[in-house]
């Protein structure tokens, strides 16, 4: 056998080690994306063993022009994204930094919050907040937080607004176990001795807040951001995701159901990549900065 | 309040001179002392603050801890109290029946076998393949490694819908369709449900280690796979922890893609067969005279149905729960 250079073992060792990465990219990934192209550019004319039929750019056509219900559910799963995605960083940041101080009865708080986790995103979470407990809920718990007659005074207006906003919150307070972990890992990992410092030289805990937490979580940030947005988009219980399937498999067209898949993942991409572009300057690199 | 401050900083001066000078005086001063606290404004600043915080706190841990308790208490009701509105809280009798007939209708035992085939093999595809992969990713560096793990992203982000078709049409292809093997194999290569953010995760806590504990493993001639096996999964317990967790409440939840892959029942897992008995309810709430089947769902048997299917993993996280939480705070999930 040829003696190796240690550069050329150490990339061997390396490729070892994610050697069944890259089986399983090929077996679970790649092929599968390139076929899915080829789907969404055909049309199955037998479905016993898959036949394909070029189409062309058909099924793509098909989702702006012929179907009246994509577009409409499309936009309304955008603006949904757009509008949850800030709400949840922001209350998961609360919660997160609400449940980081030392307190009594810090790991039952810590276990509540991440209860909704245990019952997954997926079905189950479905059925027990489609039985109308989560707006139950948010009654009580909006009776605790504001008195009723308070709420008389300010006029229905403002009620109405007030019960549509607590509504959004309740489900989004549901899906926000993870980000909420994460932000409190994050949290954790703060120095206590630079509030220390700031305090020492009279910096209050507002401004410690925007100028110390806050820039050293924006990793954590930009982390929680990009989880948000595809644990949104690719969540069951999204509508889009529902129409797809059942399009695909219960009308077996399974092209334009990959097509589209794509559309859907293009916008994706695109939200993702914009929001990589506007956070990586502003991201706070401890390693950058002190190298 | 402004009044207030001026005579305790004029009650206080003096009180330290007094402290200072006369140190027999000790009863009275601490007395002072103590009166000089509860008058100051940053103590009962702090204290309405923090009550504030805990009343905040209780009542967002109310929001989410209200529809477990719903659930469990719904679960013991009979048929009466459920039609009884004054019943809310408190069942007039615990009803256990609803559980024996939410165990039948499941045929809980036979398919909780299933669900923990699918989920223990799963689990341990990811977290052997994950760590493995991700070691590789954190330590090597060699031409395309950097577009390599952006396609480990790029795996994270693709939603399933894009994938689900040609991933359907192969394993039917194989043959695969109605077993465990579309729900399990792609774990051990890591991929499967959520497969990328389990290889970011260990990638982010292997960058964090450092370098000389593997570099003196290696002059004193331990070959990678060993330094890998025996040095640095060990020290990654912290990660391991977090992906059992994590990766065991999602496959055990996950109704998605055994919907896809079994479909007969015979396979079945938890999740479909509760969506089975939740459907079985709502037809009922809709056709009135569902007269043929012979158990009646109400809503305290479907409460008792999911609460068992839950069960499990609240047994498991009840165990793993503060070495979770430590794990998470450990695993270098956040980059620092």
């Amino acid at each position: 056998m040829k003696k190796l250079t240690i550069e050329k073992k150490r990339r061997l060792e390396g490729i070892l080690f994610i050697s069944p990465w890259l089986l399983g990219v090929a077996i679970f990934f790649a092929n599968p994306i390139i076929q899915s192209i080829r789907l969404s550019l055909s049309k199955i004319v037998k479905f016993k063993g898959f036949v394909m039929k070029w189409y062309g750019f058909g099924n793509y056509s098909k989702a702006f022009i012929w179907d009246i219900n994509f577009v409409p559910m499309f936009l309304n799963v955008i603006k949904d994204t757009f509008i949850n995605t800030p709400i949840t960083l922001v209350f998961s940041l609360i919660i997160a930094m609400l449940i980081n101080r030392s307190m009594k009865g810090q790991s039952f708080f810590r276990t509540v919050f991440f209860l909704p986790v245990l019952l997954g995103t997926g079905h189950v979470m479905k059925q027990v907040l489609g039985m109308g407990i989560g707006e139950d809920a948010m009654a009580v718990a909006k009776g605790i937080l504001m008195p009723e007659e308070f709420m008389r005074y300010l006029g229905p207006a403002f009620t109405q607004a007030v019960d549509g906003f607590l509504g959004r919150i309740t489900l989004i307070l549901w899906k926000s176990g993870v980000q909420i972990i994460i932000f409190l890992a994050g949290l954790q990992g703060i120095s206590s001795s630079l509030y220390e410092a700031a305090h020492c030289d009279g910096c209050t805990s507002w401004e410690a807040f925007w100028k110390i937490t806050l820039p050293l979580m924006t990793p954590v940030l930009l982390l929680n951001f990009i989880y948000t947005i595809i644990d949104s988009f690719t969540d069951s219980n999204n509508p889009i995701v529902d129409y797809i399937l059942n399009y695909g498999f219960k009308n077996n067209q399974f092209g334009y159901g990959a097509a589209m898949g794509w559309i859907f993942f293009l916008f994706i991409a695109l939200v993702c990549g914009l929001v990589f572009a506007f956070m990586r300057k502003r991201v706070y690199n401890a390693g950058l900065k002190q190298g | 309040m402004n009044k207030l401050e001026i005579s305790n900083k004029s009650v206080s001066a003096p009180n330290m001179q007094a402290g200072t000078s006369e140190p027999v005086q000790n009863n009275a001063s601490s007395r002072k002392v103590l009166f000089h606290k509860l008058t100051t404004r940053y103590f009962w600043k702090d204290i309405v603050v923090n009550l504030a915080l805990y009343l905040l706190l209780l009542d967002l841990a109310f929001v989410f801890l209200y529809p477990f308790l719903d659930m469990i208490i719904t679960s013991l009701k009979t048929e009466e109290d459920l039609l009884d509105i004054t019943v809310q809280w408190i069942p007039s009798k615990i009803f256990w029946q609803n559980y024996k007939i939410a165990l039948d209708s499941l045929s809980y035992t036979s398919f909780f076998k299933n669900s923990v085939v699918v989920t223990i093999l799963a689990t341990v595809g990811h977290v052997l393949s994950c760590s493995c992969i991700a070691y590789g990713f954190a330590r090597y560096r060699f031409k395309g490694s950097g577009i390599l793990f952006g396609i480990v992203v790029l795996s994270m982000i693709v939603p399933v819908e894009v994938l689900i078709f040609p991933l359907y049409m192969m394993y039917s292809r194989l043959g695969w369709l109605n077993t465990f093997l579309p729900l399990t194999v792609p774990a051990f290569f890591g991929f499967g449900l959520r497969g990328g953010l389990f290889i970011f995760l260990f990638r982010q806590f292997f960058i964090g280690l450092p370098y000389e504990i593997e570099e003196a493993a290696r002059i004193d001639g331990c070959g990678p796979l060993r330094t890998f096996s025996s040095i640095m999964l060990p020290m990654s317990q912290s990660s391991i922890l977090v992906s059992i967790v994590l990766s065991l409440v999602w496959h055990w939840n996950d109704f998605f893609e055994p919907s896809m892959y079994l479909f007969k029942p015979k396979v079945s897992l938890l999740p479909a067969r509760l969506s089975g008995i939740i459907s079985m309810f709502n037809a009922e709430k809709v056709v009135e005279d569902y007269a043929e089947t012979e158990i009646i769902f109400n809503e305290a048997i479907v409460m008792a149905a999911i609460f068992l299917v839950i069960l499990p993993i609240l047994i498991v996280y009840a165990f793993l729960q503060k070495r979770f939480m430590e794990g998470i705070e450990r695993s270098g999930l956040t980059g620092q």
